[in-house]
């Protein structure tokens, strides 16, 4: 543990010394170096708690309102410590590439490598804190770097409005956060994390009104439905870095305090389990079809994000459904989907963002509309998403299906209770068979639109791809959501330990329901691979032979690239479908009158309408209801309704008042 | 799975599409009252397109030439899934079916990819179609399949789609699947009324549409592949109606589900010569039609639950 506090101290000297550097090379360097540093460290404690599963306890004595200060190193933290800290490394060598224009250009580089030093150093707290006072600065730490990371183009208003948004959206978070902890406190008279536990796994209900507190505050950290509206504003607008460390493994802190509060619940109530997985169907759902209908390349991948931590909020909810029914399978299969979905998501999102980054770098736009054909130009950055997209869209033999596959055999399992809520789960498998098909729409839409065809706009002059300190983080995420797929156990190796915990059996009983699952899927992945081998190289001799021509036009001769399909024609019978959540705005000015003159347009953008009738509503509540109650004498049928409601509500208050109601 | 069984599975496998678009084709020239070409047309077909040198657009990449043996191996890989044959596959494992739905969800990616990459109108029309409608239908092919493996109890397609008995609740839990794999089959391999395989105008195609550009063994191996699925869907199809279960003696399940296999051949080239292809637009609400068996196959599981409790 003092490793840890160690590597803490490291990488607080490291911001330090980037702050007062007198060259950039200095100021990338110092943190770099104490970044890695600290990640060799950190790994050589947190792999031997993860691989053996001992709990390190630290305890210090510290000033007034702590007094002592606990720090533990559980599996669970152990885990995310593993890949936080060298993804956090991996982010700032990709900044050193993707800031390099900037830099040249005479802008200080101290500040924002600094910030990445803190956003690694408050993982460090985060995940060892045992005190709520000091795990609440820790995550303050986060969010407050986070957002300084966010605002690097501070001059751009649009960009200092998104920064602005998050950061109230974190602290609306926080003050949830605050009032879960003053509960706790009240109750315990304590600060200590572990004192908790006493009071939590006790049902009351007090109890529930603190889990909703948490989730709700971790939802917003996670940018769970309906807390992820500053989630595509400040992933368009922050650095490509920013945004993937942000995506992939800060906002991660939210699931892991999830998880962490978890251990100290017992047993749930079925409703938590229930409630969990509502929220995160309902996240996911919305998540992607967002996802599928964005034009931005990178609020796009900001949305996706909100579908993912639901899939993984699928799994924790079906593994709290385990445990309020006893049964451990379940329990296993949920939280280890969940997990590894969390690690897999990190790995791939990453991937995407930083190849969008290249995108961005390179063509100086992520707009779909523009982009095409950039395949051609930028033949690895090509490689890199579609990988990336693969993964994301679930399919095998890449990393995102494993942890998908390991849900559905959960949520398919038959260990609910037969009636209803086998339904309900076979239901929620349904629903992630929607979200799965949605985000293949999605990524091929992403990667179809931008990558392949021919360039859509002739304005965009796109330079190549991107310098060697871009594409290793780039090729070092690549290989893990290769390998974490193509060997599905491999991920178990980091997961286990941590799902170990959920099962509350120390004995690894559980992994035996896991790995047999597992490795089929290993088998299945080469076959497929191999198949794919053999028959390329089969036919190699005859494709070196090929001739090359046009397109066919299917009769008309004179295409151009703007008459491919663009990323809203491509996604519009689907927003069709959906257009309750999908506001299409348009701007148009169409030609007129047989021989037009003078230009035409039209500009469409698919726009959040659930955020703006959301804020509409709650913005114009009094309007809304006034309008509403205003109609009541009016029409017939309103006062009918408003008569029942009230009738309900009144024999409801007298049957709960008099004890009539069980 | 014995050796024997193993190998009858891949032969049958790979014979299979060949003689299913056989049948398709010999019934609906039947129907137009003509003769009709021979069974193993599609086997003359394919042997000339590998003969052929291909074509590659100029604006393709190397996604076009790979995505149709992307597309073939997981049409082939899915195949050793499903128990063609009744009773087993050479690849059975828990929550098969899963990997079954997703590796021709890999298989439809690398279909759209490989079209988007022509940079052309058409085939951008095409992938755009055919992504919609796959969101459509995999939620009802997952209620259905989820259903069966919670009403049956069993976790690999062999034993989901094996025969349990007549049972009410069973029967309208299976009627409810047949109707979501039709449905399942209509849209992945581009039958009517979903799509017209045979049509001429590009704008109303589907799956035709997406193939415009390749040529030659890239054809073939398209052409092959999407056989192929046609064929695992109806085994599928065939295995779910085979009325002889684990009582039965193991050739008998097989041959039934061969003689049901060749059926449900017919029944699709009926189905393609009475029916003409809906609207666009209408699509959508024809796939409703899926959800609802699924809907209903789920149902009727609880009330299997509830009976037997």
């Amino acid at each position: 543990m003092n490793l840890v506090a160690l590597a803490g101290l490291i990488l607080l000297f490291g911001a330090g010394a980037s702050l007062v550097a007198r060259r950039n090379s200095f100021r990338m360097a110092w943190p770099l170096a104490t970044q890695f540093a600290a990640t060799v460290l950190v790994l050589f404690v947190a792999l031997p708690v993860l691989r053996s599963g001992v709990t390190l306890d630290a305890a210090s004595a510290w000033s007034y309102p702590i007094e002592v200060l606990r720090r533990r190193l559980d599996p669970l933290g152990a885990f995310f410590l593993a890949w936080s800290l060298p993804m956090t490394l991996l982010g700032s060598t990709y900044a050193v590439g993707y800031l390099a224009p900037h830099l040249k250009s005479g802008r200080n580089a101290g500040a924002h490598f600094a910030l990445l030093n803190m956003v690694a150093l408050s993982f460090l707290i985060i995940y060892t804190a045992d005190n709520a006072l000091i795990f609440l600065f820790g995550w303050e730490i986060a969010a407050v770097a986070a957002w300084l990371l966010v605002i690097w183009d501070y001059r751009t208003q649009k960009v200092r409005f998104a920064g602005f948004n998050y950061l109230v959206s974190t602290h609306v978070g926080l003050f949830v956060l605050v009032a879960a902890f003053m509960i706790l406190h009240s109750q315990t008279g304590s600060t200590d994390l572990a004192s908790y536990g006493p009071f939590l796994s006790r049902p009351s209900q007090l109890r529930s009104v603190v889990f909703v507190l948490l989730v709700t505050s971790f939802g917003f950290k996670s940018a769970f439905f309906p807390f992820h509206t500053w989630l595509p504003r400040a992933h368009a607008a922050a650095p490509a870095h920013v945004s993937a460390l942000m995506s992939g493994v800060i906002h991660k802190a939210g699931l892991f305090a999830l998880l962490r509060f978890t251990l100290l619940l017992g047993t749930p109530e079925p409703w938590m389990g229930w409630f969990l997985l509502a929220f995160s169907a309902v996240s996911t759902l919305i998540g992607v079809v967002y996802t599928a209908t964005q034009r931005d390349l990178k609020r796009m991948l900001g949305y996706s994000s909100t579908e993912n931590v639901g899939i993984a909020g699928l799994g924790f909810g079906l593994g709290y459904l385990g445990l309020s029914w006893h049964r451990p399978t379940l329990v296993l299969l949920g939280f280890t989907g969940g997990i590894l979905h969390v690690l897999n998501h990190a790995f791939f999102k990453c991937l995407l963002f930083y190849a969008a980054g290249a995108v961005y770098r390179a063509a100086h736009t992520v707009d779909l509309e523009r982009l095409g054909g950039l395949a051609k130009r930028m033949p690895r950055t090509a490689v890199f998403f579609l990988v990336g997209a693969v993964a994301i869209a679930a399919l095998p033999p890449l990393n995102g299906f494993v942890s998908e596959f390991i849900i559905y055999s959960g949520l398919l399992s038959g260990q609910a209770p037969a009636g209803i809520e086998g339904i309900l789960l076979v239901a929620v498998a349904a629903l992630l068979s929607f979200v799965g098909a949605t985000g293949a729409l999605a990524m091929v839409r992403a990667f179809g639109l931008a990558f392949l065809g021919a360039p859509r706009a002739a304005d965009v002059h796109v330079e190549g791809d991107p310098p060697p300190s871009m594409t290793a983080p780039m090729w070092l995420h690549l290989a893990g959501t290769i390998v974490l797929g193509v060997f599905p156990a491999s991920g178990l190796l980091l997961v286990a330990p941590v799902a170990r915990l959920f099962a509350q059996s120390p004995a690894p009983v559980g992994d035996a329901s896991v790995l047999p699952l597992l490795a089929p899927l290993r088998v299945g992945n080469a076959l497929l691979l191999g198949a794919v081998a053999v028959l390329l190289v089969a036919t190699w001799s005859a494709r070196r032979a090929a001739r090359r021509h046009v397109t066919r036009g299917c009769g008309y001769t004179a295409p151009t690239a703007r008459m491919q399909y663009t990323g809203t024609s491509f996604s519009a019978q689907f927003a069709q479908v959906f257009e309750a959540f999908v506001l299409e705005l348009r701007r148009e000015k169409l030609p007129d009158g047989y021989f037009p003159q003078g230009e035409a347009f039209v500009h469409t953008h698919h726009a959040d309408a659930v955020e703006r009738r959301m804020f509409e509503s709650l913005g114009n509540g009094e309007e809304l209801v006034r309008g509403v109650v205003g109609r009541i004498p009016e029409e017939p049928r309103f006062s009918f309704a408003a008569g029942l409601i009230t009738l309900v509500v009144l024999v409801a208050l007298l049957g709960s008042h008099t004890g009539g109601a069980p | 799975m014995t050796l024997p069984w193993t190998l009858a599975h891949l032969v049958v496998l790979f014979a299979s599409p060949i003689l299913v678009v056989g049948i398709i084709n010999r019934t609906k020239a039947r129907w137009a009252g003509r003769r009709g070409p021979p069974i193993l047309q599609t086997y003359f077909d394919l042997a000339r397109l590998l003969r052929k040198r291909p074509v590659y657009s100029a604006t393709t990449t190397p996604v076009f030439w790979v995505a149709p043996y992307v597309l073939l191996a997981t049409a082939a890989v899915s195949g050793l899934v499903v128990p063609l044959l009744g009773r087993g596959a050479p690849l059975s494992f828990r929550f098969d079916f899963v990997f079954f739905a997703y590796l021709w969800g890999l298989g439809r990616l690398a279909l759209m990819l490989g079209a988007l990459d022509t940079g052309s109108a058409f085939e951008g029309m095409g992938s755009s179609r055919e992504a919609t409608f796959a969101t459509f239908i995999e939620p009802a092919v997952f209620l259905c399949l989820g259903t069966l493996a919670s009403a049956t109890g069993g976790a690999t397609f062999a034993q989901m789609l094996s025969f349990h008995g007549v049972d009410p609740a069973m029967v309208v839990v299976r009627a409810g699947c047949v109707v979501a794999l039709t449905l399942l089959l209509q849209v992945e391999s581009a039958r009517m009324p979903v799509d017209d395989p045979t049509t001429h105008l590009e704008l109303t195609k589907v799956h035709e549409v997406m193939i415009l550009d390749h040529s030659g063994p890239d054809l073939a191996a398209m052409e092959y592949g999407a056989a192929l699925k046609l064929a695992i869907g109806s085994a599928l199809l065939a295995s779910l109606l085979n009325p002889f279960g684990a009582q039965s003696p193991r050739w008998v399940v097989a041959a039934a589900n061969v003689g049901l296999w060749v059926a449900v051949a017919v029944a699709v080239g009926t189905i393609e010569s009475t029916l003409a292809r809906l609207r666009l637009n209408a699509i959508p609400r024809y796939l409703l039609a899926a959800l609802f068996g699924g809907v209903l196959a789920l149902l009727a599981s609880v009330w299997r639950a509830g009976g037997a409790t």
